[in-house]
């Protein structure tokens, strides 16, 4: 992966004034990375440049960074004018991770959002849908466990 | 009788609501996914979805496992697409390892996945059939698809998990003589698929069931992320192999298929459209197979890996399908993300279900891809008053009503 923090990829113009740096992930991804608040903020700006149909929100992948003491979540979107991938990188903190919601920028968040509460505890403010047991057997939502989490023990 | 009559106060009226729980074993389901339908006489009100049924934890899983033992673990999460997962997380290995496959490899990949997409394209053209009630057309379809199955089989050496892909390779290499046997078997599936989809065109009971029904705008797919033949039936030109340009895409000539029309005919129309695009993909490639290896020695693969990223996406016969793997270095993947385009497809046009009628979700589930009931709420008319409420069973079970 390689920093560039000086040159702003065109895609990300409309998102300028929010991005604290970005980088390039392999194959020839835009990670743009943001404050966890200005997320919504950043699709909305992009979904106003490109159009409703210009874009669409392709998946959302959070990972357990433990030894930094942080929840690092992903939000890629497919920018179809462009051609281009691009992804909203944030960061919130383990023992509380609230960001929130991108559901009512982006309805395709649902499923991503859902998994990554059950799976990873992540709150997502504003999804009416969050529950336990979205994917993850009863039996190990009730005792409170988030098995993608590094210290889950499964 | 009459007397009886003008003594009643009331009227019950039963059901107003009733919810269909479609799923998880149902005959339209082909994953075990429940999506509760909440229907007002014959149109659905309400739909939501339910998961977990089949969950196996294939991402911690994967983080236990070596990144070449992966490779197995990532060809099992579907058994229709599994050369597609495999293609994808080994791209994404191949990325953090910079290492490039040879052209003939490259071929030979995309050969593998675009008869995976024949028959799972097939299979699914074949369900709807089935759900809308012309179980002769699913049978001949079936038969017919066993063709394209024995051309996976000599590709790839098995009919359906393949476990064809490896890191800077495919596992098994073309000669001629197998050259000859798929192109005789292309030869003999193309004027079937042809048939079969002229029945889709003319037949009056299909037209029927399929012509504007689930009909999505192309700002519903947007904002839902709907993907594949879903989202080109509604206009909206996605395909990874044109975004990403992936193996052989780059150099092999394909078109994007869409349509405008949005509904499950179009959705159905476009999948046999792609299967003709997969017939001219494959013939190409049988025809302009490059020279050399295609087989790497998996001796020299490396067993730690460096430390990286990377998100790589494939066009699965059902959408975009992408992969997240993480390295911290070693030989154990830091975290793996499979996104399937079913989780998209399935879960997100829950909401489409409603103004539907009921004996419609099944065939919009087959072309995206559904039970028996349990009333919920009445009415209660009262005839002094003149009013209309709803009320629960359980508030009419206690006398509230």
């Amino acid at each position: 992966m390689s920093s560039d923090p000086l040159e702003i990829p065109d895609v990300l113009k409309p998102i300028e004034n929010l991005l604290k740096g970005v980088m390039i992930m392999k194959p020839g991804r835009i990670v743009a990375l943001l404050e966890p608040g200005d997320v919504v903020k950043a699709y909305a700006a992009l979904k106003a440049r490109y159009g409703e149909t210009g874009l669409y929100f392709s998946t959302l992948v959070a990972t357990d960074l433990k030894d930094e003491g942080k929840i690092r979540i992903d939000y890629y979107i497919n920018v179809l004018e462009k051609n281009q991938y691009v992804v909203l990188r944030t960061y919130v903190p383990r023992d509380d991770p609230r960001i929130e919601s991108l559901l009512k920028e982006a309805p395709a968040a649902l499923p991503g959002e859902c998994e990554a509460y059950d799976l990873l505890g992540v709150v997502f403010e504003g999804n009416p849908h969050l529950r336990r047991a979205f994917f993850v057997p009863e039996e190990v939502a009730e005792k409170g466990i988030f098995p993608l989490r590094k210290d889950a023990g499964v | 009788m009459t007397e009886e009559v003008s003594k009643a106060d009331k009227v019950v009226e039963i059901p107003m609501t009733v919810e269909i729980p479609v799923g998880p074993q149902h005959p339209a389901v082909h994953e075990p996914i429940l999506i509760k339908v909440y229907a007002e006489g014959e149109y659905v009100v309400k739909a939501e979805a339910y998961t977990g049924y089949n969950h196996r934890g294939v991402e911690k899983l994967a983080e236990k496992k070596t990144f070449y033992q992966d490779i197995f673990l990532c060809g099992r999460v579907c058994g229709i697409c599994n050369t597609v997962h495999a293609d994808c997380y080994v791209r994404a290995l191949e990325h953090i390892l910079n290492k490039e496959p040879p052209p003939r490899a490259k071929y030979l990949r995309t050969l593998a996945m675009e008869l995976e997409r024949l028959h799972s394209h097939m299979l699914i053209l074949a369900v709807t059939a089935e759900i809308v009630g012309f179980d002769t057309l699913f049978m001949h379809m079936m038969r017919d698809r066993e063709l394209i199955m024995k051309a996976k089989e000599i590709v790839t050496g098995n009919r359906v998990l393949a476990d064809y892909i490896m890191v800077g390779g495919v596992r098994r290499d073309l000669n001629s003589e197998k050259i000859d046997k798929l192109k005789k078997i292309l030869t003999k599936v193309e004027p079937r698929i042809r048939y079969y989809w002229r029945v889709f065109e003319e037949d009056v009971t299909l037209n029927k069931r399929l012509v504007e029904v689930g009909r999505l705008t192309p700002a519903q797919v947007t904002s839902h992320g709907l993907l594949g033949p879903v989202a080109r039936a509604s206009g909206v030109a996605t395909d990874s192999r044109y975004h990403d340009a992936y193996d052989a895409y780059a150099e092999v000539p394909f078109r994007i298929v869409t349509r405008k029309e949005g509904d499950c005919m179009a959705r159905s129309l476009v999948r046999f459209e792609e299967m003709q695009v997969s017939l001219e993909i494959c013939r190409y490639i049988l025809n302009h197979l490059p020279e050399g290896e295609a087989v790497p020695d998996e001796r020299r693969l490396p067993r730690r890996f460096p430390e990286g990223e990377a998100f790589t996406t494939v066009e699965a016969p059902r959408g975009e399908l992408t992969y997240y793997v993480m390295s911290k270095g070693g030989v154990n993947p830091y975290r793996v993300k499979i996104r399937t385009p079913s989780y998209n497809n399935i879960i997100n046009t829950v909401p489409f279900y409603v103004g539907h009628m009921i004996a419609d979700v099944p065939a919009i589930l087959a072309s995206y891809d559904p039970c028996i009931s349990c009333m919920e709420r009445v009415v209660v008319i009262d005839l002094r008053k003149g009013i209309r409420k709803k009320v629960s069973m359980r508030d009419l079970a206690k006398g509230e009503a």
